[in-house]
């Protein structure tokens, strides 16, 4: 057993106390006892409940979940893993307004020569990636992209695509394909892009 | 000793000591009074915690002092998460409060975004593509037990924000064919949905009364701040000009932060019943993605001000910005935790 008696330790004036509200108190102030290495794993200790592991170290929760082992409330529909789709030359991006989702008039013509491939090619089914260009926040942009899956998916739709063989999927603008800061890119970016998978 | 300090202009005085037991680490401090004539001593407090978490003992009594002096606890004793990585794989880490002790939360190589704590502080809400689609899963930040998947719906999962009792968590889906609002029940897995709207409906975020819920909405032309109660009902708008998302109501209840693009995308708070809208960062460059430190008075957030995404802190009227990070990669959507358990 070790006693070590700290340094009585005067706080000037209290306005010190900003520092533990708001300051990195690189040395706490109060013991020299060492931290522990970032992510240090601290289980295997025998006897360490969940709150000793606790918020010394969150690196410790290990592997991800395997992924089969939930429970899936709301289970996805039989939509194949967008991994098993590839692009297709055929197939033609089509590209949005800042921070529309409604086709552009000169995009609809390039929808339809897409909806005729899908068509003629009734076996196959089509992934729609929505995404955005990166002016958004994260969040907006999913939906954003989402939405402009869905209305890319609408048009297919109305030109005789059945809408069962079309699955959506929003990037929002963690997928970007180019990543310069201009307006150029940025165009390039708000983009629906079509996968196939043959059925 | 105390003499001297208070001699030497002190108006308190903290008296440790540190017992190493084995693999604990036990802490008795004592908090004196320096003002007064008797040089009262204020507060006794104990802590016992492994004697690897000689960081967290330290923070433990730093809040513990705060509490003393203000009636509230600090914060020293909180982690902040964050997302870190590239384009092909972006992950979850969590770090202390103040930026050291970063450590990976997710290691799955997708995209990881939008962590969000549990109001027990054990674990985060976040959407993944692990799988293929952007689900809502929970993991456990300090405990060894599997992801948890939330939310696998059709369509987008995402956006998720926690009731502050813990048992609901509102999230964005598109299931039922365009982004609404729904409230998910964290033990059963039910859901039900709040918004009926053919606008984009997304970015919940509770008052913490639990009785009202801020979200954006587009339904106006472009993003904009709304209010409803938690039962989807009574909705009023809050912002109406400029585009504005990432709506983060206080724990103090009394201000919602919000992310405002004018240009650049900047950092803002309004009263919750929409008065006072006032600007907290005025660049450079992006200030994004505010996180409320559960004491109401502290905000992390993100911003590229120095060329690459890092994260910072500032205090609630926007003053004080400093960094937590400082390069070697990109950090984003910061998330300060409720004070851990």
């Amino acid at each position: 057993m070790l006693h070590r008696r700290w340094q009585l330790l005067p706080i000037l004036p209290v306005l010190v106390l900003a520092l533990f509200l708001v300051g990195c108190p690189k040395r706490p102030a109060t013991t020299s006892a060492a931290a522990p290495a970032p992510g240090a794993p601290a289980p295997g200790t025998p006897g360490a409940g969940p709150s000793v592991a606790g918020p010394g170290a969150p690196g410790a929760p290990g592997a991800p979940g395997a992924p089969g082992a939930a429970t899936t409330p709301g289970t996805p529909g039989a939509a194949p893993s967008p991994r098993e789709f590839t692009a297709i030359a055929a197939l033609t991006d089509i590209h949005f307004d800042f921070d529309k989702y409604d086709i552009r008039p000169g995009d609809a013509k390039v929808l339809d020569e897409n909806a005729k491939w899908m068509k003629s090619n009734p076996t196959y089914l089509i992934l729609i990636e929505g995404h955005c260009d990166e002016r958004g926040t994260n969040e907006y942009n999913l939906a954003l992209g989402e939405r402009r899956a869905k209305s890319t998916m609408n048009y297919l739709v109305s030109q005789g695509v059945r809408a069962n063989r079309i699955t959506l999927i929003s990037y929002g603008e963690e997928r970007p394909q180019c990543t310069e800061k201009t307006e150029a890119c940025w165009d390039k970016n708000r983009r629906a892009h079509f996968l196939v998978k043959a059925g | 000793m105390l003499t001297e300090s208070a001699a030497s202009g002190a108006h308190a005085a903290l008296h440790g000591l540190l017992t190493l037991k084995r693999d604990r680490a036990e802490a008795e401090m004592r908090l004196y009074d320096l003002t007064s004539p008797e040089q009262r001593l204020i507060a006794t407090k104990r802590f016992d915690l492994p004697a690897a978490d000689g960081r967290r003992l330290a923070h433990k009594i730093a809040d513990e002092v705060v509490y003393q002096f203000t009636g509230e606890p600090g914060i020293a004793d909180t982690k902040i998460a964050y997302v870190s990585g590239n384009p092909q794989a972006k992950e979850l880490f969590a770090m202390d409060y103040d930026g050291a002790g970063r450590a990976r939360l997710t290691g799955n190589d997708s995209i990881n975004l939008s962590p969000v704590w549990s109001p027990d502080a054990r674990s985060l809400a976040f959407t993944s593509y692990m799988r293929g689609y952007p689900y809502l899963y929970r993991l456990f930040a300090f405990e060894r037990r599997p992801i948890q998947l939330l939310a696998g719906f059709l369509g987008i999962n995402i956006a998720p924000a926690w009731s502050p009792d813990g048992r609901q968590v509102a999230l964005t889906l598109s299931k039922d064919g365009n982004p609404e609002i729904y409230l998910l029940d964290v033990a059963t897995g039910a859901v039900r949905r709040l918004t009926r709207h053919p606008a984009i409906d997304t970015e919940p975020t509770w008052s913490p009364t639990g009785r009202e819920i801020a979200f954006i909405s587009d339904r106006t032309g472009t993003a904009q701040i709304f209010v409803m109660d938690a039962e989807g009902a009574n909705v009023r708008q809050l912002t109406t000009s400029g585009f504005n998302t990432q709506p983060r109501w206080s724990p103090k209840g009394d201000a919602i932060a919000y992310t405002s693009r004018q240009g650049g995308h900047d950092i803002w708070a309004i009263n919750p019943d929409g008065s006072n809208p006032r600007r907290l960062t005025a660049g450079p460059g992006s200030n994004e993605s505010a996180s409320w430190a559960p004491n109401g008075r502290h905000l992390a957030f993100q911003s590229n001000r120095l060329g690459s995404w890092q994260l910072f802190s500032m205090l609630a009227d926007g003053s004080e910005q400093q960094p937590l990070t400082r390069g070697g990669g990109e950090f984003t959507s910061p998330a300060w935790s409720p004070r851990l358990p």
